[in-house]
Formats: C-alpha cells, structure tokens, sequence
C-alpha cells in the first residue's frame, strides 16, 4: 500500500524515459553503421570535387600529401575518426535531446530533419486520430451490441469479420479503395492520390477520406470483438448477477457496471491495437500518397536519408513507449489494485 | 508418455478437432496449399524462379494485360494470348541449291474485336558463326478472303535475319510497316506518284516504296501512326467497296476468320538448326488466368510460387518465435528473483520497440535487401515478447501445483520440471498460438516486401504488390495486380487463424463454454 497515484505517475513516466534511452542507444548503433557507410561515400565525393576545383584553379593536380589532408579535414568534420562506440554515444545523446541536424539530401522540401518531422507528425496525428476515435466508437458501440447477445446473426459476423480483417493488409485494402472509389466509381478525382502535397482544407479533408475508411474498416471488427469477449466475460461475475437479481434495469448492469468494470482491459487492448496497426498505417499512408511520417520514412529510405530515419524511428519509439505508459497510468487510474501490485514489487 | 497414451491422446483430440467445421475448412485448404507448393515447380517449370526477375523468359507475353476472361464481361472482346511451338508448327524441310529451307504452318482463329498486340518469333537456335550465315526469316499470312480485294496474301517478313536468341517483334519492326504499306498498294488502296516496277527484286521495291512514302506528309504520317497489328488483321473493303487508307489506319476493324501463317527460315547448308526451343506468340491483349504485370509476368504464376515463402517464412517464424518464447517464460518463471526480474524488464523493453520500424532498420543493417533466413531471423528476434508474458503467468500457476512440489521434493532436477512438468502443460496454448502468429509474420513479410527491402531472389506476394505499387497499379487501374496477391495474403491468413481458433477451443477446455 501507500503509494499515490501522483507517485505511480512519476514512477511510470521516469520508467518509460529509461527505456525510450535504451531503445534509441540500440537504434543509435545500428544507425551509427549505416551513417559510417554514407559518410565515407560522403568524404571520397568531397575529396574529389576538392581535387577538381583545384586543378581548376591551380591548373596543377594536388600532391597526394594535401589530398590525404584535406580528407583527413573532412574524415575529423564528420567525426569519422572517433571510435565507433563514442559516436553511438554521441549519436544517441543528440537523437534524445531532438538534436536531429540536417539530412544530405532534401526530403519533404528541406533538409532540416525538425522541419521534416514536424510537417509529418502533424498530418499522421490528424489522420490516425480522425480513423482511432471512428475505430472505438464503433468498435465498442457493436462489441457491446454483441455481447448482449451472444450467438446472435450480429455477434457472428463480428467474430468472422474480426478474423478475415485481422489477416488482411491495411495497405492492401486501401490499394483495393483507390481502385473501387477512384479509379472505378469516380468519387473522388484520380489527382487527389497520385500527388503527395494537395492545397486547401477541402482537398485535404477529401483526400483523407479513404484513408480514414480504410483504417477503420481494417480495424473496427477486431476491436469489436475484443470489447464483445471482454464484456461477456464480465458479464457473467457475480456482481453483475447481483445487480440482475436486484432489479437494477439492463441497460444501467451493462453501461453502469458491466463497462466500468471492463473498462480496463479495454483499454489496454485499445492501446495495443493502436501500436499494433501502426506499422500497417505507415505503409497504408505511402499507398494514398499521404504526407505523413510513413511517407516521409518511405522517402527517406529511397534517398537513403540515414539521418531522417533515425529521427522518425526515434519518434516511433516515443509514441509507442507514451501509449504504452498511457494504457498503464489509464489502468491504474480506473483499478486501483494495479498501484498496489506495483507498490508492493518496488 | 507412453506411446500408448501418445496415441490415444491424439486420436481424442482428432475426435474433438473433427467437430470444428471451421477447423477443418482451414485445414482442408492448408493440405491444398502445401501440395500446391510442394507441386509448383512440376505444374510450370522449376526455371521459374530463376526467370522471375531476369524477364528473357516473359518476352513473348504482354505487358500488363488483363485476364482473358474479362472478355466475357466487356462488349469489345480482345484477343487472349496464344503460343505456337515446333509440335503445334508442321514443319517441312526442302533442299535448294546450297541452302535448306525449313517452311512451318500455322493456322490462327481471329474471332475478336480487337487482335492481337503482336507476334513474336524467338527461340531459333542455329550453329552459324558469322552474321552472313544467320538463319533468314520470311513469313507471309493468307488472310480470310474478302470481296472487292485483290491479294489476300500479305508479305510479313523478307529475309529477316534471326540470331541464336534473337528475337523478331513484329509490331515494332520498320520492315512489316513498309511491307503492309505495299501490300496495300498493290490493292489499290492508296497511289503512288511514281509506279512501282513489276519485275524489280523486293528488297528495291520496298527502297522505292518508303522514298515515296518518305517525300509525301500525308502518307508519311499514316505510316508512322499504323498500328501494324490492326491492319494485318483489319478490315479492308466496307460491302465489297475498298475502305479508304484513313479508315484502315486510324479506324480499324478487325476481319475475322482464320489466318493460315507461312514461315520460311533458309539456311546455308552446313549451319545446323535446332527448332526445339522455337516459339511463335500472337501477344494478346489479354492473358491467362490472372493477367500479366508490366514485365509480362504471369500473375497466376507468381500466386503459385509465392505460397512456398508465405507459407515457409509463416511457419518458421511461428514455430520459432513460440518455441522460444514458451522457453524463455518458463525459464523467467522457474527461476524466479533477480533472473525473473531482468527477463521480464528486457522483455518489456524489446516490446517498447516500434515493430516495424525496427525491422526496416534491421533489414537495412542487413544491406537493405534481405534474404530468407534474415528475414526469418528478424521477425522472431521481434516476435516472442508475447508468447513469453503469456507462457510465464500460466508457468507460475503450474508451479504452485502440489504435483511440481512433489516432484522436487523427490529430488526432480529443474531441466526434468520444466520440461516434463510445465512444458507438456503449455503445448495445448503452444500450437493455437503458433496457428495464430502465422498471419502476423506474413503481413510483416509482406510489409517489408511492399518496401521493397526483400532479396529479389524469392517470389513473394508483398513483392507482387511492389511492383504493382511501383507500376501504379491502383491509379492505372490494374486491378489483377493488386487484388489476386492481396486476397492470397489475407486467404493463407484466415486458415490459420480458422486452425488456431479452432485449436485454442478443442485443447483449451475453458473456452468451450464460450
């Protein structure tokens, strides 16, 4: 007993920091070789346009001696000469603090990777959003509606529906609304997919249309369903019971009780299936040419933009580690006995 | 176990399984697909995979063609592709002077509105050394007769010469355009300022030919935009009266009936020819079962071949990431304390990481294009976290069991625990899970496939859709490439979440009830 919940919180969130370093230190070193491939091509290219600009200005070719040094100049500028756990270090410190620098090459129209990043979070935070909240609203509104009735025409669709959508791409089904909504219906103009940047509220609201849809028609089934098995399985504990013997009205056991006491499992599974379906949203957003972070990380990875993928992967972690301290801080607050649980392990 | 009690506990468990109708619909389609898998390379050709990406062998076929039987559901039918080869060729060989004379016939039923995209003649294989000695290729067709038409016998090809490997695309060769144009001439379709001799050579007939054609924009422009194929198989005369060259160029009709094919390959000699590999296609505008894609891949050929990786990277990867993480959750349980404490935080750790991030940054660390095995290697070192939280609480429970007590109170040491009491207790939760995370390292293959980060040497579903990304596949409205892939995913999917539904209900007596 006696730890408050301000303290759980504190507890958690220091918890979760740790873990964000360890995982971009992992990152950091796996990165740090691929930069050491890059910035040696990077050094030998320099080096020769060094040579080239001067023989043009020297009309002479420079001896091997001041090629060697000027590539030693370029080899200290990047760093290259410090030992490869140092510059994981260092790497791993920079990427923590958002210390991004700039990429080589121009991604999303520029080479400051904090620009890149905050162009793309903002699109992807409006995208998932719009689908997640649609996705709960509809997941919990049917999976309630089928736990009532179990074995009902309703809950066995469900069930079905939840394990054909859980084996289905999300990516694919939206390449499959591009070509039913645009191509074949002509609901929506064909410029509106095959370009990333569109202007105007209007058009942006339009073209997440069909990702919205997508992304919910991809998840709502089995979130469904997870809420109808959670519910039926509270539904059968014996203060529900207790609640149908003492006349309480049906609608108030399963809004009243029933959902406050699954509300947190719920919500852990929410939460998982939210970071779950985020590698599917990634890819889902390069097939509708949706400028978010999939895109800009599909990007990034044609130009061999080290640096960016780094940042995006750092910011991957964070929303993954932040929904998963959500769902435990979430839980705690609505049963109580988890602070405990974790109060007497510390 | 006794492999008494081994038997009889299978065949309950097959008396129970049998009752699962969605179990053994799984089932049942997963037998079909392990035949077909195993059955690919006898069913086409074991050369597949290596011709997957090299694209000599697809050639002869269209690009991005439809499947032939949207013919039934479009009022234009077009032309589906069709292949001659030496057996379906009659062949005949005749001496004269110093040079052999092979002629092959070929009859061809044009019954559509819109004919071929064009033949294609590959595959003749000779011992000629110097370029003079190539095998020299003259094909005419006797087209359907028409009232009001001169020659229905139209010249295609003059002394081509052919390579071993060479190949002669008709519809993009200058030759077959200026030996339309004459033919067209001869029928009096169009004139020419300057008559063509009689009695010349053909080679000086057509030199004066397209200097006419050349000299005059009109014309010149008629021959430029001819779509050779159209005109080979295209209307000529409108109720016995000559269309004019304008309608045959810019609004052909297709003439239907059938085509009698004549090819004429003369050789010096003492060059040896070898036909065994010879291949006439009248390229269709439709293909096959499936279509094609924008290499001429057959569609239905790379769903085939993809289930042998679908189905080799679902159950490696399954087997392995449960395997190992029933082990590593029976070992944190087991050992309780610190060891307990520490594999519990890693696993919590390595389930903090973003997936599939992750795994691009592993694919790239790798050298950006994967093969097999990495690609089994990184999907388990992302995949057990799951089944070791699961496998560890229901470990823990076990080992309270006054049975395991006993067991070591009798001196049992931890490797004879664990791996004859706890582990036997959570083979039933094992398979189900197994059954159920095949789907996940599919859609994960395919992911990283889409990304285009998979070795090229394997033929895979996620990289069908690749390249149909890549061919804007969706925008262009190539739907067989898109949706036969896709469906293949999600099929091979379900029969394993049907199997693992199923098994999870028959060995997890808990859930029965539910």
């Amino acid at each position: 007993m006696g730890m408050s919940f301000g303290k759980y919180v504190a507890y958690r969130l220091i918890n979760a920091v740790i873990i964000l370093f360890l995982a971009v230190l992992l990152m950091s070193a796996l990165f740090t070789k691929l930069a050491t491939i890059q910035l040696t091509a990077q050094v030998n290219e320099e080096v020769q346009m060094w040579v080239r600009s001067y023989t043009q200005t020297h009309h002479t070719q420079p001896s091997q001696e001041l090629i060697e040094q000027y590539k030693q100049t370029r080899i200290k500028y990047y760093h290259l000469d410090q030992p490869y756990w140092k510059r994981t270090w260092e790497y791993a410190i920079n990427t923590f603090f958002f210390k991004w620098g700039q990429s080589f090459q121009k991604v999303f129209g520029t080479t400051v990777i904090t620009d890149q990043i905050k162009t793309a979070l903002a699109r992807t935070v409006l995208l998932f959003t719009t689908a997640e909240i649609l996705v709960i609203i509809i997941g919990l509104a049917l999976g309630i509606k089928s736990a009532r009735s179990p074995g009902s025409l309703l809950d066995r669709t469900i069930s079905i529906l939840a394990m054909v959508t859980t084996s289905l791409p999300m990516w694919w089904l939206g390449m499959l609304m591009i070509l039913v909504f645009v191509v074949y219906l002509g609901w929506l103009p064909i410029t509106l997919y095959s370009q990333v940047q569109v202007s105007g509220w209007a058009n942006i609201l339009k073209k997440m249309s069909l990702p919205v849809v997508t992304i919910v028609i991809n998840l709502f089934g089995g979130w469904a369903w997870t809420t109808r098995n959670i519910m039926i399985g509270t539904m059968q504990e014996d203060f529900i019971m207790v609640a149908r013997a003492k006349g309480v009205p049906e609608r108030k056991i399963i809004y009243g009780h029933a959902l406050k006491a699954a509300a947190p499992p719920i919500i852990t599974m929410v939460i998982f299936g939210l970071i779950g379906s985020l590698g599917g949203a990634m890819i889902t957003e390069i097939v509708f040419n949706w400028p978010g972070m999939g895109r800009l990380y599909y990007e990034a990875l044609q130009l061999n933009a080290v640096k960016t993928m780094m940042a995006l992967n750092y910011m991957f972690a964070i929303l993954t580690v932040l929904s998963m301290v959500l769902a435990d801080i979430l839980y705690a607050y609505l049963d109580p006995r988890i602070r405990i649980g974790a109060a007497a392990r510390s | 176990m006794r492999w008494v009690d081994f038997k009889d506990s299978v065949r309950r468990f097959w008396e129970d399984y049998k009752h699962q109708k969605s179990g053994m619909f799984g089932l049942f389609f997963l037998i079909v697909l392990i035949v077909l898998a195993i059955a690919a390379p006898y069913i086409t050709s074991p050369d597949v995979p290596k011709e997957w990406q090299t694209g000599t062998a697809w050639v002869t076929n269209p690009k991005n063609a439809p499947p032939s039987w949207e013919n039934y559901f479009v009022s234009e039918t077009r032309a589906p592709q069709v292949e001659y080869t030496i057996d379906d060729l009659h062949l005949t060989k005749a001496q004269n002077g110093s040079y052999t004379v092979y002629t092959m016939t070929f009859t061809y039923d044009m019954r559509y509105d819109i004919p071929p995209k064009d033949i294609v003649i590959t595959g003749l294989n000779s011992t000629a050394e110097r370029p003079q000695d190539n095998p020299l290729v003259t094909m005419y067709v006797e087209r359907p007769k028409e009232n009001g038409l001169k020659y229905n016998s139209l010249m295609l090809l003059y002394n081509v010469q052919l390579p071993s490997s060479g190949v002669v695309q008709l519809a993009y060769t200058q030759e077959v355009k200026s030996l339309i144009f004459y033919w067209l001439y001869e029928n009096g379709i169009f004139t020419l300022p300057m008559q063509i001799p009689e009695d010349l050579p053909m080679d000086m007939k057509m030199m004066y030919l397209t200097q006419q054609v050349q000299m005059n924009s009109t014309l010149y422009g008629y021959y430029q935009s001819m779509d050779p194929m159209k005109v080979i198989f295209g209307k000529m005369t409108d109720n016995g009266k000559l269309r004019t060259l304008d309608q045959i160029v810019n609004s052909p009709e297709a003439l239907q009936g059938t085509y009698k094919f004549t090819i004429v390959v003369t050789v010096p000699s003492d060059v040896q020819v070898d036909f065994s590999n010879f291949k006439v296609a009248l390229v269709g505008r439709t293909y096959g079962l499936l279509g094609t894609d924008q290499y001429g891949r057959p569609i239905a050929l790379g769903l085939l071949w993809g289930i042998r990786v679908a189905l080799a990277i679902g159950i490696a990867v399954s087997v392995s990431t449960v395997l190992i993480g029933v082990l590593i959750g029976v070992t944190s349980a087991y050992l309780g304390g610190w060891a307990d404490e520490a594999i519990q935080r890693f696993t919590e750790f390595m389930m903090t990481l973003p997936v599939l991030p992750m795994l691009i940054l592993l694919s790239l660390y790798f050298g950006g294009k994967i093969n097999l095995k990495q690609l089994v290697f990184i999907l388990v070192l992302f995949g057990w976290m799951g089944t070791t939280k699961v496998a560890r609480s229901m470990a823990l429970q076990i080992k309270e069991q006054t049975y395991v007590e006993a067991a070591r109170a009798l001196g049992a040491s931890t490797g004879r625990i664990v791996f004859k009491h706890i582990v036997p207790q959570l083979l039933p939760y094992a398979f189900a899970s197994i059954a159920l995370s095949v789907p996940g390292a599919i859609l994960s293959e395919a992911g990283l496939s889409f990304l285009g980060l998979t070795s090229n040497n394997m033929i895979t579903w996620g990289q069908m859709l690749n390249a149909a990304n890549a061919n804007g596949a969706t925008l262009n409205g190539y739907w067989w490439q898109v949706i036969p892939p896709g469906l293949a995913i999600a099929f091979v999917g379900l029969i394993f979440v049907l199997i693992g539904v199923s098994l999870d209900t028959v060995l997890n007596p808990k859930l029965k009830r539910a």
